[in-house]
């Protein structure tokens, strides 16, 4: 018996070696099953991926047709003096959009994303954009700023771009708006 | 706009990013690189990048591309989407991505790299066959670090396919004693346990056995050295020689049930058994899931039955059936949880699913009796990332569901939207058909013409407004009265105020003509732009009527035919999901089965050696009397 037992569990003790991740026989098994499976999910996820870019397309030309449509986005550079919070955009002074951010996305801004923060179908002719930015200012004091834009939306989708840049001269951060060339 | 920095770098340090994707070097996307970005809709990807969300940003750089919205970030955007597939688990496409980009534009550092995170990838995606591919792809040198961890997998590629002594040779002038060279030395071993070369082993696994561990990780695997130096020295018939690397197990670690049993064992073959009683003892107290307290549970009475305490032993054995049997039973009512596949539930119902991508880990099972059956199996390759294929699966479902709701609103909107245009339709048809654009357009023109003719000869006159008209009228009326051409000095002087009064007027009138000229031109001129301002309305009305039309069935056929798309994918997720959580049951039911079938030879033995005792107890009392 004694050396039936041995067997059992020298078996196990040299089953394993470093990162190797199934190294027995009758696991080669289960890796062909993953493999087929795997093969199937990744066909899935790439169809799936596609037919939400399909979906993606027919959303935004449907409720924002490219003649009407206007982006807004919001964008960061450096962002030493200012931690956003919070932005709230009005349009022809009508609220129409308050957006807090969570530190993920304060973050995926300061390091180069930019958020489209909201979309708006507006007439041909002028608007007026005012954005209020919310959050930790120079010494991570209370800061709320306003910015603002007359623009002029034409015959075509209109980009415009609220970005938030750092003044290093002044230690403070600046908050421009300007349509995105 | 945002930072100023060469393109060349940029590009650079993007494919670092890129490629940096495997988990060993994953801090190094935590570096707050700045990005230049110059499209908004490649800095809207980078957005949803940068948060590890790759499922919406794979989706808006496909959308985006389809559109032809990067013009500054066409490439970059592409080795982007190759990196985030690697990242969302797609690594064919991301292969095929990298394959495509790499051939001619980066240098041969970059593509190495990329071969080797590749080729790591695939290994433990189970592509061994792709990972070896990836490593033959890289021509020339790898940075240090990556350099010896592509010998590494290089090397359990070929212990994994049974080629022990070609790994052997690939590992054998492994020198230093970083991480990486022990881990090495210790998959040499194995390697040359597994061929049968023990004395070779020995040397390898007990310099391991014997090192100053700087690190837990280091000392983890000074304990499995020693573990499996001593059970290979056990199997080859060496106990003496085995004890030594046992006993340097550490007492608390994870390997020392596994190290008590092999010295207890050691003991054993040398006809010790009292000294065996003594590791084995130990064992007793401890947790009855691991296979070495079970075995423990046979080898005690084992030594004792060896020993001549014949009734202990069987006392102990008779403890240990019960024990199995009650394990045994724990064990198939885990089972029926798991075939229930409320088990698989419970992983993702606390899963917020707003994150897809490789790096996700199940890192601890949901509490429950299973738990603690199935704790190693999330060590696995197959069973972690089979989890991980069932989660993104799940996301995908429910991804689709909410397409599906809105899909439908898209349709009821579409059609509210055609029946709002087909009301107002026949009302603009009327208001248009009662504006006359072309008679205007006439008039307009013949109103040039009249004006051009006044200008030309000076027709102060008519330019004159109605009460100048009425007055120069009567006046030149008056001139040609007859009471007024008698030769009178009354009518002389009625005729003078007459001349004063006609004077006056028209010299009123050629004074204003050129500031009436330029009014009436001013207005003619307004009304011509007015015109055209209407025709080009009228043209955009008229294209309008005429595309809209086609714009609604273009739309329609989109929304109703990809609602069936929707289905028809949901359906196969739905399949392949039911897969997926028959794959992982199969597993976990495996895992427990295979502890079962141990927990039933171990049964099969303590009876057999029960029955033996009770036989040579039966066959003493009957030569007794």
């Amino acid at each position: 018996m004694t050396k039936t037992l041995i067997s059992l569990i020298a078996a196990a003790a040299l089953a394993f070696s470093v990162n190797t991740v199934a190294q027995d026989g009758e696991e080669s098994g289960d890796r062909e099953e993953f493999r087929s499976l795997d093969q199937d999910v990744q066909t899935l996820k790439k169809e799936v991926l596609d037919l939400n870019r399909d979906l993606f397309l027919l959303e935004e030309e449907l409720l924002f047709p490219a003649n009407s449509q206007v982006a807004f986005f919001i964008s960061m550079d450096v962002g030493e003096y200012f931690e956003l919070d919070s932005v709230n955009i009005k349009i022809d002074g009508k609220e129409v959009a308050n957006y807090l951010y969570t530190a993920r996305e304060a973050d995926a801004l300061i390091r180069g994303g930019v958020h489209r923060v909201h979309m708006a179908n507006l007439k041909t002719g002028d608007h007026e954009l005012v954005a209020i930015f919310t959050g930790k200012g120079p010494h991570v004091r209370d800061y709320r700023r306003g910015a603002t834009l007359n623009f002029n939306k034409g015959i075509g989708a209109k980009y415009v771009e609220l970005e938030i840049t750092d003044r290093v001269k002044k230690q403070q951060p600046e908050f421009v708006i300007k349509e995105w060339e | 706009m945002l930072q100023c920095r060469s393109i060349a770098s940029r590009l650079r340090s993007l494919l670092v990013l890129l490629v940096l994707m495997a988990p060993a070097v994953h801090a190094a996307k935590g570096d707050k690189e700045p990005i230049v970005v110059k499209d908004p809709q490649y800095g809207e990807v980078l957005f949803y990048f940068y948060q590890d969300d790759y499922f919406p940003a794979i989706v808006r750089l496909l959308a985006a591309q389809k559109q032809d919205q990067f013009t500054d970030h066409a490439e970059e955007a592409e080795l982007l989407l190759g990196g985030m597939y690697l990242s969302y688990g797609h690594h064919l496409e991301a292969a095929a991505i990298f394959e495509r980009m790499l051939a001619d534009n980066v240098s041969t550092e970059i593509r190495d790299r990329t071969w080797f995170f590749l080729a790591k990838i695939w290994y433990q995606r189970g592509y061994r066959d792709k990972s070896q591919q990836a490593l033959d792809y890289i021509e020339g040198e790898l940075p240090r670090n990556l350099q010896r961890e592509a010998l590494m997998l290089r090397a359990n590629i070929l212990i994994d396919a049974g080629q022990y002594d070609a790994a052997v040779a690939l590992l054998q002038n492994w020198k230093g004693r970083t991480e990486w060279a022990n881990y090495a030395k210790f998959n040499v071993g194995v390697a040359l346990v597994r061929s049968g070369r023990i004395a070779e082993a020995q040397d390898l696994l007990d310099d391991l056995g014997d090192m100053d561990p700087f690190n837990d990780e280091m000392t983890s695997l000074r304990d499995k050295a020693n573990l499996a130096l001593g059970y290979a020295l056990l199997q080859d018939g060496q106990p003496a020689a085995a004890k030594e690397p046992l006993q340097r197990v550490r007492l608390e670690g994870p390997f020392s049930n596994k190290a008590l049993l092999g010295v207890g064992w050691a003991d054993a073959e040398m006809d010790n058994y009292r000294r065996a009683l003594v590791p084995w003892m130990e064992l007793r107290g401890r947790d009855l899931l691991d296979s070495a307290v079970q075995e423990s549970m046979l080898a005690i009475p084992y030594a004792m039955a060896r020993l001549d305490s014949v009734s202990q032993a069987a006392d102990h054995y008779l403890n240990a059936i019960e024990a199995f049997y009650e394990e045994t039973n724990r064990l198939d009512r885990t089972i029926a949880h798991i075939e229930s596949g409320e088990m698989f539930e419970q992983f993702l119902s606390n899963d917020p699913l707003d994150s897809t991508g490789w790096y996700w880990q199940l890192e601890k099972l949901p509490e429950g009796p299973e738990a603690r059956y199935l704790f190693h199996l999330l060590a696995t390759h197959e069973f972690q990332e089979g989890l991980k294929n069932y989660r993104d699966l799940n996301y995908l479902q429910k991804n689709l569901d909410s397409w599906r709701d809105n899909i439908v609103v898209y349709a009821n909107m579409l059609e509210t939207r055609k029946q709002a245009y087909d009301e107002r339709l026949p009302r603009v048809q009327d208001a248009l058909a009662r504006a006359d654009l072309e008679g205007m357009v006439s008039r307009k023109l013949e109103f040039d013409s009249t004006l051009n003719s006044i200008e030309e000869s000076h027709d102060w006159l008519a330019l004159a407004t109605q009460s100048e008209f009425d007055m120069w009228g009567e006046i030149t009326g008056l001139e040609g009265a007859p009471a007024l051409q008698a030769n009178i000095p009354e009518a002389e002087e009625v005729r003078d105020k007459i001349r004063l009064l006609k004077g006056v007027l028209q010299w009123q009138l050629e004074r204003d003509f050129k500031d009436r000229l330029w009014r009436i031109r001013r207005n003619l001129n307004n009304a011509g732009e007015a015109l055209v301002a209407a025709q080009r309305s009228r043209r955009q009305i008229d294209e309008t009527m005429r595309n809209e039309p086609l714009r609604f069935q273009e739309f329609s056929d989109r929304v109703y035919g990809l609602g069936p798309a929707i289905d028809d994918m949901a359906l196969r997720v739905n399949d392949a999901l039911v897969n997926q959580l028959a794959f992982l049951q199969t597993i976990a039911v495996n895992e427990l089965q295979a502890q079962k079938q141990r927990l039933d030879v171990y049964t099969v033995q303590a009876r057999f050696a029960l029955a033996a005792i009770y036989d040579v107890a039966a066959t003493a009392g009957e030569a007794t009397p």
